[in-house]
């Protein structure tokens, strides 16, 4: 008897409709009210995505406060990639000790952001920046060097319009 | 006419329901399957002869990108095999923060299940709700280490950097809510009609079969064998953990939700534990600058949430590489369980039995 009413009497649908009907109108009616919303879908390209502080994104080159290159060419991070997407040729230039690098070419499909490179440089000299829109329609736009607009070392990539580049 | 002809088809590889690039072939006499082999390798990239080329630091990206659901877990199991070939002790606050990360990352691969899993036989709900709370869990991991999915999380050794500020309070907040989330989702589905019509009964794989098969995970603790290498052989900081194995004696689709139900109950229990007995210290070994192998192998055997993922690993006197790496993929060895529970039901229920299989194909093809 108590089988039949269980399945003539839909309670286990109900229980389910029950559910969704609370979280429906718990968001639906605290909609533009509440100062958190409640949905957790982010409106993301209207509004800047943010990321964690420790967040890995592209590869960027640091200078220091006279403006220069702080890498030295130990090629450290050369030889940890997993995927070999550095390139690292060494140079000399006028007034500087140190070695300086005269090319310093990053293939950026190859890359898979793992921050080896970044642990690796024992002088601080690279960086992961915070930019993750990274797409591009032409292939010649992910290898970056030292020149040429928008896609050296030193800035974020001109593409990322909406996340946060640097802070 | 047709009475004993049967029809040949294939299931995939671009089926949504076969989680990736499955491709199952299969015989049918009328609904009925009557033969069914599992065809692989469309995803084989080869990972085990590129670590061979690769030093010990660099391998572990590629853990990553084996069973990227799970890539913690992953990355747990290399990072100890590799501690137990060079003999590392890891400082015991890494432990406990591999621990909690390792089951935080269960949570997700669970959650991930249930949502994909539910989803294939016609739960849509339970899928929204459950990328919610995994969300949460991403989210965490990119506090941690900086990446979402390929996390490459800890280090030979240790871990790179400690806790990030603000992590506990991300933890509590999730345990806070967590328990009545699964609540949730329990009460959409255990006594849904359709969800029990689809499960109880369907794919069945006895314990007998599933020790022959060497079957590991929740498949072969549904079956009654109460086998969990976190209790066996206890490594990182599981001997200090208070939790239970939870099994179940049906052996059919329905068992194993139950199972990894309560798995992730046990699971938020060991993430509050470690919480609450967290040790301070440092979290990486000395280790030397390159680490240079001694004529050795090892085989470690971690839990990850598909089963036992093990890594064998051979090295070389005086070199930097491994001389031989292997993987013993729990997804791999689960999936030979197939064609036993697929063949004398009827073709609608291949997809809960390879949904419950819990398969990803990256881990599988390697």
């Amino acid at each position: 008897m108590n089988k039949i009413l269980r399945t003539l009497i839909p309670f286990d649908i109900a229980k389910g409709l029950a559910i969704t009907g609370k979280h429906f109108s718990k968001v639906f009616f605290t909609a533009n009210r509440r100062k958190v919303p409640l949905h957790i879908v982010s409106e993301y390209p209207e509004v800047v995505a943010k990321v964690q502080p420790r967040y890995r994104g592209r590869l960027t080159l640091l200078k220091d406060e006279q403006g220069e290159i702080k890498c030295v060419c130990c090629l450290a991070c050369e030889k940890i990639c997993p995927t070999q997407v550095i390139t690292i040729e060494k140079g000399k230039k006028e007034g500087r000790k140190m070695p300086f690098p005269v090319r310093y070419d990053f293939e950026m499909e190859r890359c898979i952001f793992c921050e080896f490179c970044v642990e690796s440089c024992g002088f601080d000299s690279i960086i992961l920046n915070h930019q993750f829109e990274l797409a591009a329609y032409n292939r010649e736009d992910f290898s970056l060097g030292m020149e040429g607009a928008g896609q050296n070392m030193f800035e974020p990539s001109p593409v990322g319009k909406f996340s946060v580049a640097e802070d | 006419m047709f009475k004993n002809e049967e029809m040949e088809i294939n299931l995939g590889p671009q089926h949504p329901s076969t989680h990736g690039v499955l491709r199952v072939k299969l015989r049918l006499d009328g609904e009925t399957i009557t033969h069914c082999r599992p065809v692989i390798g469309y995803l084989h990239r080869g990972v085990e002869k590129i670590c061979e080329n690769q030093t010990f630091f660099q391998g572990q990206v590629w853990t990553d990108r084996m069973d990227y659901c799970s890539a913690v877990a992953n990355n747990l199991g290399w990072a100890e095999a590799n501690e137990k070939l060079f003999g590392i002790t890891v400082p015991r606050r890494a432990q406990y923060i591999r621990t909690m990360l390792n089951e935080f990352n269960r949570l997700a691969s669970h959650l991930i299940w249930l949502a994909t899993h539910a989803l294939d036989i016609g739960a849509m709900t339970v899928f929204l709700y459950a990328f919610r709370e995994r969300e949460d869990i991403l989210d965490m991991n990119e506090a941690f280490c900086g990446s979402r999915l390929t996390t490459t999380a800890f280090r030979i050794g240790g871990l790179r950097e400690d806790l990030p500020p603000g992590f506990e309070k991300m933890v509590t907040k999730f345990l806070a809510k967590f328990p009545a989330c699964i609540e949730e989702y329990e009460n959409l589905l255990s006594e849904n009609r359709i969800w029990k019509k689809r499960t109880i009964g369907v794919a069945k794989l006895s314990a007998e079969d599933a020790i022959a098969m060497g079957v590991t995970g929740p498949v072969l603790r549904a079956a009654g064998v109460p086998y969990d290498i976190r209790k066996a052989f206890p490594y990182a900081a599981y001997a200090e953990m208070d939790f239970e194995i939870p099994t179940r004696t049906e052996a059919d689709t329905y068992a194993r939700y139950l199972v990894r139900m309560a798995e992730m109950r046990q699971s938020a229990r060991i993430i509050q534990q470690c919480m609450d007995g967290m040790p301070e210290g440092p979290v990486m070994a000395k280790l030397p600058k390159i680490l240079k192998a001694e004529v050795n192998e090892v085989y470690h055997a971690t839990e990850a949430p598909k089963g036992e993922i093990g890594y064998y690993l051979v090295g070389e006197k005086g070199s930097g590489n491994p001389y031989r790496f292997h993987v013993r993929a729990p997804g791999f060895i689960n999936l030979q369980s197939l064609p036993k529970m697929a063949e004398g039901g009827l073709i609608a229920d291949i997809v809960a039995a390879i949904g419950t299989l819990d398969i990803v194909l990256g881990e599988i093809d390697r």
